[in-house]
């Protein structure tokens, strides 16, 4: 009972915030309404962590708490409950949810206080860490997919939330539509599990997954799995359907910081860990998995290193962070994946945060050649920046290094893994390393190119104090999952996550005794490129501004590849969505208009004429309808005789 | 030819006479007083049918009163012989004779092809005599009491109602 | 040798056909005839027709309730003729005129 209670209290906090904010969106200033939001927001949050203490109370074989709320529909052989479960594995992502939007929500007050929808703003974000929830604690595939569509509209709303641009309202749509391609592939792929295994409830299929794995790619359960990983594209941005993010930096920052950064982009990794047993039972999946998170850290990485929009660099950092998560997913490191997701949440929404920090002092300009020279007007922005920056290049001991280097080394170690997916991982740090480094020269260091009538300031304490206490956690979180090869030169550190989820995570199968030396000259190797790559652009953009320029104009062609995002955009505009439209067009021309409206015109027509043909009959005279009551008799007399 | 027949045959040709100089008569007038021959035609009807009382009535209420007021009312019109007695149009009046006809003949077919089923051929004994009038008030008083008096109301209601409409102005539409 | 039963003999088809005549006498009166007071009589060429046949059946089976039905037709005919009369008389009034073309309004 009190478990139920306790998870109403999550679950429904946020709602209720919504509901409060979202009916009364033209009374509530800026003020209230984020002081509403904020407390459910928080409430949340310590029922989160109320039930990280249950769990923890609990014997380590049986931790999960399990509720189900009401029997949602029942057709045929499939049943569905309204049913929540929290376990080790979801528990770390609620606490993320909602510690991290917590921080965002007061970010967010003092971010949003001078705009007028500031109360609709602070209902969207509860609805959307609702729908956040209900994603994470689903205990079956349906119910995770009403939090999946509900954190879809959510996105679209706040990417849109200035509608009024016609820019960002498209940009809105384009996550929209980009996320039901997804979406689409997510439903079949929850078909194909359901014909499969008769359920649809994560722990029975997890129980049910056969112990060998299918090497074919028809069976129903690689197709089923290769279509969930389609719809966690879509959500999680990557290669094919990465596109929409970087244009969801329309919406505000903070919205940037929470949903595409730190929870919902997450989602789709979130699912494949969920259902881990099951896509280890199927590796030609988990190899698609794998290649496609390599490729998406290192292309998004590279389009990173053109861009000048502050949002839009870490835009497509994300985009590569996640690539990395899905590179470890793919290789059977699930723990990486989930511990990565964590460190990224911390230290991505510690950057976007300061981002926004920056964008507010700099008047709401986005542009980095614009800024420089930031640290002595923002310390507080600057120094939780430095350490976003430390943890995402992967320097040892910030949390990132502990992440990444997981990831790495179990993509060379793996049996699923394989050396080019490490060098694909480590071309991708090594990019990393310069684009971050390159955004922080830009924007804080070096000389000030500010506009003479912009006078950046530090921000008020409500903003600096979300990113104070991310920095902290963005410092020393890795410590949660310390490798074995450094817990043991420190003196048997235990990973704690590792620990922590055993219950939850299949072990990667034939997993081979790990060479000591080797992760360790891996682990230097990479971290040294980094370090280089990073000096190399400390040394490009800080010491000589000018060799940039000169370097770009070398390589003129290629720069303007990757500036512009490698044409696909284009691409997709011309090979898809253009056909479509001028198909659908001729359908309209050729079918609708030419055959089913003529159609209907047809029969509207039969039935005017039957209609004035019937009308003269009435016409008004005595008589003639006397005459009918005669021809009536006449018939019925004849009827009555002849039978 | 044995007179009840003879009487039958000259009250049919009489009344049915009668009967189509009220259609056919253009002067209303006219038509009126071939009315008021159909009336007495089908009281004398009566007669030969043993329904002394009816035919009294039937004298004294259509022949006497209903003529009465129609021929008051033709004279407070004072309608001449009319130039348009008969309503226009071919296919309309082509279809109205037919139907009729086809319904006379309809009715006498099924008078015909019935005519052994309507009452059997084992007809009673004709018990209405000399006492027809007597049995038909004690049957109206007691068993159709009720029917009776619902009629005293309808003529009632009607002497009202019918005062009101001529009374009235005319039509219940706005006038032009 | 020509039967002539059906001239002699008179019995209750010879009342049903007269019955019938009129009938449909009065009812071609009342489909063709434009003059509203001249439709009225037919009606009552009708009525009398049906009293016609329901005394014959009333005498032919023995049974005096055809004449009280008579009795009914014969009173609501009168009250029938009144009202048609007044709302000639209103007609009247209002066209100066009876005939039937110009209630040409029957009509929605």
């Amino acid at each position: 009972m009190s478990h139920q209670l306790l998870i109403s209290t999550l679950i429904l906090s946020p709602l209720i915030g919504f509901l409060i904010n979202g009916l009364r969106y033209k009374r509530h200033s800026a003020n209230v309404a984020g002081g509403v939001a904020t407390a459910a927001a928080a409430i949340s949050f310590l029922s989160a962590i109320l039930i990280f203490m249950e769990l923890l109370a609990m014997p380590k074989e049986g931790r999960q708490i399990a509720v189900n709320f009401f029997e949602w529909m029942t057709v045929a052989s499939l049943k569905i409950n309204m049913g929540f479960l929290v376990d080790p594995l979801n528990v770390i992502m609620i606490l993320i949810i909602t510690g991290v939007g917590s921080l965002i929500h007061l970010f967010s007050v003092s971010y949003m206080h001078h705009d007028e929808g500031a109360a609709k703003y602070f209902a969207y974000l509860n609805l959307f860490l609702f729908n956040m929830l209900v994603l994470v604690l689903g205990d079956n595939l349906l119910v995770m997919f009403v939090g999946w569509e509900g954190v879809g509209l959510c996105s679209y709303l706040l990417i849109g939330f200035w509608f009024k641009d016609s820019d960002k309202a498209a940009a809105g749509m384009k996550a929209f539509v980009t996320n039901r391609v997804g979406d689409a592939a997510f439903l079949l792929g929850m078909f194909l599990l359901f014909v499969s295994f008769g359920t649809l409830n994560f722990q029975e299929i997890n129980n049910m997954v056969p112990a060998d794995p299918t090497f074919s790619w028809l069976s129903p359960l690689t197709l089923g799995t290769l279509f969930l990983f389609i719809g966690a594209t879509g959500k999680s941005a990557q290669i094919p359907l990465y596109v929409w993010l970087p244009d969801a930096m329309a919406g505000p920052t903070p919205v940037s910081a929470l949903i595409h950064a730190a929870t919902m982009v997450t989602a789709g990794v979130y699912m494949i860990i969920r259902l881990n047993p099951l896509f280890l039972h199927t590796p030609n999946t988990m190899l698609v998995i794998a290649i496609i998170g390599g490729l998406t850290a290192v292309m998004a990485a590279s389009i990173g290193l053109t861009q000048w929009d502050i949002k839009k660099v870490l835009a497509y950092s994300t985009v590569s962070q996640l690539g990395y998560m899905f590179l470890a997913v793919g290789v059977g490191a699930f723990t990486a994946g989930l511990f990565h997701l964590m460190t990224h949440a911390f230290f991505k929404a510690l950057m976007f945060l300061g981002s926004g920090s920056v964008i507010h002092a700099m008047h709401e300009e986005q542009d980095i050649r614009k800024m420089g020279g930031l640290k002595k007007h923002m310390p507080i922005t600057h120094f939780t920046f430095l350490i976003g920056w430390l943890a995402i290049i992967g320097m040892p001991p910030f949390s990132g290094f502990f992440s990444k280097d997981e990831i790495l080394w179990l993509s060379f170690h793996s049996p699923l893994g394989h050396p080019a997916l490490w060098a694909l991982g480590a071309v991708g740090a090594v990019m990393t390393a310069f684009y971050m480094t390159r955004l922080m020269a830009l924007t804080f260091w070096g000389k000030s190119r500010v506009p003479q009538d912009v006078h950046p300031h530090e921000s008020p304490a409500l903003m600096t104090i979300p990113l104070i206490v991310l920095a902290i956690l963005s410092a020393f979180a890795g410590w949660l999952g310390v490798p074995h090869v450094i817990g043991a030169a420190l003196g048997h550190l235990p990973n704690i996550l590792a620990e922590f989820l055993s219950l939850n995570i299949k072990p990667i199968p034939n997993l081979a005794e790990a060479n000591v030396t080797t992760e360790i000259i891996l682990m230097s190797v990479s971290v040294g490129f980094a370090l280089i790559s990073a000096a190399l652009a400390y040394h490009m953009y800080v010491r000589n501004p000018e060799l940039p320029g000169k370097f770009t104009e070398k390589v003129k062609g290629l720069h303007n590849f990757v500036y512009n995002k490698y044409f696909v955009d284009e691409a997709y505009e011309g090979s898809i969505i253009q056909p479509l439209v001028q198909t659908s067009k001729s359908i309209w021309f050729y079918v609708d208009v030419n055959f089913i409206d003529k159609a209907t015109y047809w029969i509207s027509d039969i039935i005017k004429g039957g209609g004035s043909l019937v009308r003269s009959l009435q016409n008004g005279n005595l008589q003639t309808y006397a005459m009918y009551v005669a021809i009536g008799l006449v018939m019925t007399l004849t009827f009555i005789l002849v039978r | 030819m044995n007179p009840e027949a003879f009487l039958f045959w000259f009250l049919s040709i009489v009344t049915v006479s009668a009967g189509l100089a009220v259609v056919l008569l253009t002067n209303p007038i006219y038509a009126a007083l071939s009315l008021a021959m159909t009336m007495v035609g089908v009281a004398a009807v009566f007669v030969t049918l043993n329904a002394y009382f009816l035919a009294g009535v039937q004298l004294i209420v259509y022949a006497g009163a209903v003529m009465v007021l129609f021929v008051m009312v033709l004279m407070l019109f004072d309608l001449k012989a009319e130039i348009q007695a008969f309503s226009r149009g071919n296919l309309s009046g082509f279809l109205k004779i037919g139907s009729v006809a086809m319904l006379g003949g309809l009715i006498i077919g099924a008078i015909v092809m019935s005519s052994n089923s309507l009452l059997g051929n084992n007809l009673p004994d004709l018990v209405v005599e000399a006492d027809g009038s007597k049995q038909l008030g004690k049957l109206l008083f007691s068993k159709y009491l009720f029917g009776f008096e619902a009629l005293g109301v309808l003529l009632m209601v009607v002497a009202v109602g019918a005062v009101a409409l001529a009374r009235s102005k005319g039509g219940t539409h706005a006038k032009h | 040798m020509l039967n002539t039963d059906i001239f002699t003999q008179i019995g209750l088809n010879h009342y049903l056909f007269l019955s019938a005549i009129l009938f449909v006498i009065g009812m071609a009166g009342v489909l063709l005839r434009r003059n509203a007071i001249v439709l009225l009589m037919s009606i009552e060429l009708m009525l009398n027709a049906v009293n016609i046949s329901f005394v014959a059946f009333s005498k032919y089976s023995g049974k005096m309730e055809g004449q009280i039905m008579v009795f009914f037709v014969m009173t609501i005919a009168a009250a029938e003729a009144a009202v048609g009369l007044a709302l000639a008389v209103t007609i009247f009034k209002r066209f100066r005129e009876v005939n039937i073309r110009f209630f040409e309004h029957l009509k929605g």
